[in-house]
């Protein structure tokens, strides 16, 4: 037999498109941008207040090692609550993709479109009237991340190109082993675009369980609300939203580190 | 591609086994039934496949061929019957360590993307616990078995290959863990025609020399004279309309249904499986110092093309570059006398 390139680059291409994988580009410069924007806000603000006569009041709310303490904390909630977002969702997804519980697919999916679909606040306070603390907000603001992850799970599965999975039954893989090292492999840039997504919801609506003490930066944001001090507003909200940025950008980050070579641009 | 062609003479491997690494399969009164459908996918399927040859299923769509074949490996499970490779009931088996003995190659090639070809190539292995040394000895062996150099090919990806080298990538993993048994489903069904011929070629050429018991789906009659060293011609419901050698299929075909998937020019597709070699060849002379040449690997329609395409009676044969005699359009003629002779004498037997 003969070594030959036939046609290697606009074959290439094609085959590329037809294995219905996602492609992902792997890391480089461009991945800096992100945080360096998130830098230069931060360092704008904090520029800003230092020319400002802050009052009494203001001065307290924006005390440097509070908010500091107030980030850490929030982003430990965030992760906590999008941790348990993937605990459940991603084997939910599993299930409602195999053939013996697909049954259960209906009652899955309305469970999380409900949970999205529910007024958050609302349920924020209705549940605060009886129930307060971390698990509180965690189960409201999970069942409403829930169906981003639940959705991307089920989609990513679902998109790993059937012949593959016929060529890897055919060859004698086992079930367990088709989905650990073929599905999910294949299915990390859908699935993780999902658990970015919660992450994020779970960074943005933190601040809503303020009133059930949650905790994070959600504190200051309504002090400054309740004392009616915009500085402060402003300072909480830019902090909350750079932070929601920045963790998206870090799962961004695993999430590539996590898809497999052969499945990432160049 | 060698000697695919003398099955009517020499029959390849019927029966003999001895240098067979195949092992053979017995289908026995097999069926698939879907649940709610009125007529049988597979409706009493019997048939032995001896070892070490290539069986071709072939037919038109929707008639039960791929079917047939996954119940081999029980990716379908039979709805009743019993299949046997080399006298094991097959359902008596775990279906995932059956089919880790069972290559499987399919028109869509499935290869991961996510893993290199090193690491398509070694799954099966890797799943049989082979030894790391082993395991890569066995990929390299492989990837040069199919005309990929190991050492440029081991670590690329599947999407930085063409159709043809992905589809030659899927034979060497199906081949991986040297399994006696392999089925191929349209395996060269979406590769361009000229690199098809050659991947058929090619493909032949490696059976030659490790002579698996190889089941193989098409719906190309063309391809099914080409590869196979038996033909079943099936209908709907996967009937066995004739499973015969490719010769006694064109020059017999046993109903009306076998002659409309033949199709025209039945007596042309045979010239295509007799070899030059097969002719007494003439002398060259002065006269042919001018006539095209052919090589001596080339088959009867070749020759006849040729003839035909360059207005000449006589060609010079060729092997190695060097003229070794000539073939004359009278010397095609008498051997397609002689092949019809043989015909009505099977018939009439």
């Amino acid at each position: 037999m003969t070594v030959q390139l036939e046609r290697p680059l606009d074959q290439a291409a094609t085959t590329a498109l037809e294995t219905g994988v996602r492609a992902e580009r792997s890391f480089g410069w461009r991945d800096l941008i992100t945080p360096a924007v998130c830098a230069i806000l931060v360092a704008a603000e904090i520029w800003y207040l230092s020319t400002r006569d802050l009052d009494a009041i203001e001065a307290s709310q924006l005390e440097a090692a509070k908010l500091w303490d107030q980030t850490v904390q929030h982003i430990w909630i965030s992760v906590a609550i999008a941790g348990m977002v993937l605990g459940v969702a991603i084997p939910l997804g599993v299930l409602v993709t195999r053939r013996r519980t697909r049954w259960i697919a209906p009652v899955v999916l309305l469970v999380g479109n409900v949970g999205q679909a529910a007024p958050t606040v609302g349920l924020l306070a209705i549940v605060g009237g009886f129930w307060l603390g971390f698990w509180a907000v965690a189960l409201i603001l999970g069942a409403y991340a829930m169906l981003a992850v639940l959705r991307n799970t089920i989609v990513g599965l679902q998109q790993v190109d059937p012949d593959v999975l016929d060529a890897a039954r055919g060859m004698g893989m086992s079930p367990m082993a088709i989905l650990f090292r073929v599905e999910f492999p294949l299915a990390v840039p859908v699935i993780g675009a999902g658990a970015r997504t919660a992450l994020v919801l779970a960074v943005a609506t933190v601040p809503l369980g303020q009133n059930l003490g949650a905790g994070g930066l959600g504190a200051t944001l309504f002090a400054g609300i309740g004392q009616n001090r915009d500085v402060t507003i402003l300072a909480a909200s830019l902090f909350i939203a750079v932070l929601a940025v920045l963790m998206d950008w870090a799962g961004a980050m695993v999430q590539r580190a996590l898809t497999p070579k052969g499945i990432r641009t160049a | 591609m060698s000697d695919s062609t003398d099955v009517a003479t020499t029959p390849k491997a019927a029966g003999s086994g001895s240098d067979a690494a195949g092992v053979p399969i017995v289908l026995d009164h097999v069926s698939k039934r879907y649940p709610g459908t009125k007529s049988a996918a597979v409706d009493d399927i019997s048939m032995e496949i001896p070892a070490g040859e290539i069986v071709i299923l072939v037919g038109p769509s929707g008639c039960g061929k791929t079917t047939t074949m996954r119940m081999i490996n029980r990716l379908i499970e039979p709805t009743s019957g019993t299949i046997t490779i080399d006298g094991e009931d097959v359902l008596s088996l775990d279906d995932v360590k059956l089919r880790r003995e069972i290559g499987y190659v399919i028109q869509q090639i499935g290869l991961f993307p996510h893993l290199s070809i090193a690491q398509n190539v070694s799954l099966v292995p890797r799943m049989l616990k082979w030894k790391k040394q082993r395991t890569n000895d066995r990929v390299d062996e492989m990837l040069s078995l199919v005309g990929l150099e190991p050492a440029e090919y081991r670590h690329r990806y599947p999407r930085q290959l063409s159709g043809g080298q992905q589809q030659r990538v899927g034979v060497a993993r199906a081949l991986a863990a040297d399994p006696p048994v392999m089925l191929m489903d349209e395996p060269f069904g979406a590769v361009d025609p000229i690199n098809r011929a050659r991947l058929q070629e090619e493909f032949l050429a490696v059976q030659d020399k490790l002579r698996k018991t190889i089941v193989f789906v098409t719906h190309d009659f063309d391809e099914a004279v080409k590869m196979g060293d038996r033909i079943a011609v099936l209908d709907q419901g996967s009937k066995i309309a004739q499973y015969a050698t490719p010769e006694e299929i064109l020059s017999s075909p046993a109903n009306a249904f076998v002659e409309g998937f033949v199709g025209h020019g039945a007596t042309l597709k045979r010239l295509q499986l007799e070899r030059l070699e097969t002719v007494d060849l003439r002398p060259v002379t002065d006269a042919d110092s001018a006539a095209p040449r052919v090589p001596i690997k080339a088959t009867l329609h070749d020759v006849l093309d040729e003839m035909i395409a360059k207005a000449q009676e006589s060609l010079v044969v060729v092997k190695d570059g060097k003229p070794i005699g000539s073939v004359a359009l009278d010397d095609v003629l008498a051997r397609v006398r002689e092949l019809r002779a043989e015909a009505e004498a099977r018939e009439g037997a």
